[in-house]
């Protein structure tokens, strides 16, 4: 019996449409990815389908719930059957749990006020829901005192309280680094297990490979391709799911090593703390012109600030930077995470460059030399950074940083933000500079499989400070 | 517990610092004080230079600042704060029959306050920029900016002069407390609105109050159980700050009204440069800042458990 039925879905926003019509139908037992980049109109089919769409925006089509049909043009009809029928799966489930009540208490009042159960029997439940996903004793937590990990378990066990069949994860491993993400997808996949239905929209690759089924590609809000999960990422028929495909790291190819040109700097037994608790320590290094040093490891490790260290934004608690002879302070230079804030708002980005240009005795030719390698169009200098696209405003900010001729580069995340095919993008123009204006890159990424193929040495930063090793990654693979 | 010794060590800071300060403005004040305390305990009639002699000789009035100061301050750490120079009754007597009538007229203005405005804030911050929230923005805007004696003169004129409902003076019975309760509350609801209305249009918008609905509980229930609880976060932090403004409405509403309370004691004191009067009256406000500030610490901890670490 199929559990959910929706029928030429479309999306509007006053008039103009922003979601051509989609249509597709959910098996019990059989999981359906919607994959898609930023404004593919991914998260819009999730949100008509659920009738949770923000009020500018109408939604036109069927919904075939269970027994129920509904219009999703009247998102109210929807708000009866939310916990019954369907369970939602937060984003960010740190941030969609109540902060004030405790864990245990958020399964069990969906238990209490949805499914109806007395107050003692919906407490019960709650607990055994939480030790079933693994919870034991964590119920009398708060949110705060749960890791990420427990915190989307918890969202699960309190979004199916409600007794709904149908699941659907709106970006389920937004942050969440490769073994959480795999987590995430078997818990997924395992209360699929139970008869019910799942509908997983994402951008991840991996987690679509791991959730398999059958999947629909989107892109600018129309159906690429759509056909068993399987198939369409081992042999995809579109050139967009391609080029899609291709662009997750794990499928890049290895980048050919430059020759090291001049060194550029020296760390010796570097240490840093936090917080007083020592985040690493006895780190050593040296980095050459060309060459890419990458820096992983989970959320909280330390990486921003190794490279705070290095560029002597931070003091290190012991160990020593040596930098190259007759080599500048300015000479040291920060790409950021997020490229928005990184650049004035209500200025256009033509004098924002020409200012950093003239200070550093540049002219104009050099900005215009860098703007084709770096595959950006002249008119995105007469915008201001809002209207310009992530990855553009990514590689402007990278030419801002050429203007000044620097010989190290510490890029921060520098893709985290950006889409599959926007990220290889910036990161081969990042490898490109490398080599041809012969500067030193520190590369930090909580991707480990980017890292691995983008950099000549990898330096994996663990939760404790013993768990540091300096590897070079053909080395690694060598052994593997 | 960090937080209790804190604000004991609060306690001591304000207890110095208020008697040195209340010390050193009444001494700077122009005039003699002796004619002054004479005029307290005589009446202004019955003064003369002998009267003004014989109460400066009585307290030693001409003495030097400091020992007189440290003398106060010794006093103190044994609990005594000495006694009225009008008078002749000890301070903290007299502050204990003024400060009764102070707190029952703050607390019914608070409690009113609470009826007013937060309930329209929370209606109003969970449909931002809604009409009630427009409304609320203006009305809400103009009430503050009234000053409080001001708000007390416009409230009589209406109220009692105009349509005779309601006395414009007076202490003693359930409807006398109306007009300076509601001259007191109207301000504090102006500005307990706001922030009602803030904190619920920014807890509307988490993720967790939309989740909250997506696990089928009803607008109702989410805000029952997952907004109130949020809300009230903020607001009792906000409703501990308040005690300044409240403080300030109870010395000028009091005065307005002939409320005997504890503002109506200040401003006589500092009238007749009742020095240890004034002192005590001072430190009891200070204190009482202090230990409102300490509750509602605790309170915001037991709500908050994020606050406690």
């Amino acid at each position: 019996m199929t559990l959910l039925n929706a029928e030429d879905i479309t999306v509007s926003q006053g008039g103009t449409p922003i979601l051509h019509p989609v249509s597709l139908h959910l098996e019990p037992g059989e999981p359906l990815v919607i994959l898609g980049e930023t404004g593919s109109g991914k998260s819009l089919l999730a949100q008509a389908i659920m009738g949770t769409l923000p009020r500018d925006l109408t939604a036109r089509g069927r919904v075939a719930l269970g027994d129920h049909l509904l219009d999703a043009a009247r998102p109210n009809g929807f708000r009866p059957l939310w916990g019954r029928q369907i369970a939602v799966l937060p984003q960010e489930p740190w941030l969609s749990l109540d902060p004030l009540m405790r864990a245990s208490g958020q399964v069990a009042e969906a238990h209490r006020l949805v499914r109806g159960l007395g107050k003692g029997e919906a407490r019960a439940q709650a607990t055994s829901d939480l030790d079933r996903l693994g919870l034991s004793g964590a119920g009398a937590r708060y949110p705060h005192e749960l890791s990420g990990g427990m915190a989307q378990r918890v969202a699960i066990a309190a979004a199916r309280a409600g007794g709904a069949r149908v699941v659907i994860a709106d970006e389920p491993t937004k942050g969440l680094d490769a073994a959480r993400r795999d987590e995430v997808a078997d818990l997924l996949l395992a209360e699929l297990a139970r008869g019910g239905g799942l509908l997983v929209i994402t951008h991840d690759l991996a987690l679509a490979r791991r959730v398999g089924g059958r999947m629909i590609v989107l892109r600018e809000g129309r159906v690429v391709e759509t056909g068993a999960t399987a198939s369409v990422m081992g042999a995809p028929t579109q050139a967009y799911t391609r080029d899609l495909i291709a662009a997750d790291p794990e499928n890049w190819a290895l980048r050919t090593p430059a020759a090291p040109g001049a060194p550029v700097l020296t760390a010796t037994g570097l240490a840093a703390d936090r917080g007083g608790a020592r985040l690493f320590s006895g780190l050593s290094f040296d980095l050459a012109e060309g060459r890419i040093l990458g820096v992983t490891g989970p959320s909280g490790c330390g990486k921003s600030t190794l490279g705070d260290v290095v560029l002597g934004l931070l003091r290190a608690s012991e160990g020593r930077v040596d930098k190259a002879k007759g080599l500048t302070a300015t000479a040291f230079q920060k790409l950021y995470q997020d490229p928005v804030a990184a650049f004035p708002r209500h200025r256009t980005l033509e004098p924002t460059l020409l200012d950093v240009a003239r200070r550093h005795g540049q002219s104009q030719a050099r900005i215009d030399a860098l703007m084709p390698r770096l595959g950006l169009a002249p008119v995105l200098l007469t915008r201001r950074p809002d209207a310009v696209s992530g990855g553009e405003l990514q590689r402007l900010a990278l030419l801002r940083l050429l203007l000044v001729r620097p010989k190290f580069i510490f890029a921060d995340e520098p893709t985290s933000r950006l889409d599959p095919i926007t990220q290889k993008q910036v990161i081969d123009l990042l490898c490109d500079m490398a080599e041809t204006e012969g500067c030193a890159i520190m590369l930090v990424s909580h991707d480990p499989a980017l890292v691995a193929r983008t950099a000549d040495h990898v330096l994996s930063l663990g939760p404790d400070a013993a768990n540091v090793d300096v590897t070079p990654p053909r080395v690694a693979r060598a052994l593997q | 517990m960090n937080t209790l010794i804190t604000r004991g060590i609060q306690a001591l800071m304000v207890a110095v610092l208020i008697g040195a300060a209340t010390f050193a403005m009444m001494r700077a004040l122009p005039g003699d004080a002796a004619y002054r305390i004479a005029a307290g305990r005589y009446g202004y009639d019955n003064v003369d230079t002998a009267a003004a002699d014989a109460v400066r000789d009585e307290l030693g009035l001409g003495g030097p600042a400091l020992p007189a100061f440290l003398s106060w301050l010794g006093d103190l750490l044994r609990l005594d704060f000495g006694t009225s120079l009008v008078t002749g009754n000890p301070v903290i007597e007299e502050i204990g029959h003024q400060l009764g009538a102070s707190m029952a007229l703050a607390g019914v203005a608070v409690l009113l306050s609470l009826v007013l405005g937060p309930p329209l804030g929370i209606l109003a911050g969970l449909r931002p920029g809604g009409v009630l929230d427009r409304l609320l923005l203006v009305v809400s805007t103009g009430l503050k900016a009234v000053p409080q004696f001001l708000m007390a003169l416009i409230l009589i004129l209406i109220l009692s002069v105009q349509f005779r409902l309601l006395p414009a003076a007076g202490h003693g019975e359930a409807r006398h407390f109306i007009l300076p309760a509601l001259a007191l509350a109207l301000g504090l609801a102006a500005v307990n609105a706001r922030i009602a209305r803030d904190a619920m249009a920014r807890i509307g918008a988490m993720p967790f109050y939309s989740f909250a609905q997506w696990k089928g509980l009803s607008p109702h229930q989410t805000l029952w159980r997952h907004g109130l609880r949020n809300v009230s976060v903020p607001l009792l932090t906000y409703l501990g700050l308040q005690f300044v403004t409240l403080v300030e409405g109870v010395v000028v509403v009091e005065a307005v009204f002939g409320w005997p309370g504890i503002g109506h004691a200040l401003v006589h004191a500092i009238f007749s440069r009742d020095v240890p009067m004034v002192q005590g009256t001072a430190l009891c406000l200070g204190l009482s800042f202090v230990l409102i500030n300490a509750v509602i610490d605790v309170l915001t901890q037991r709500i908050d458990p994020r606050r406690a670490t």
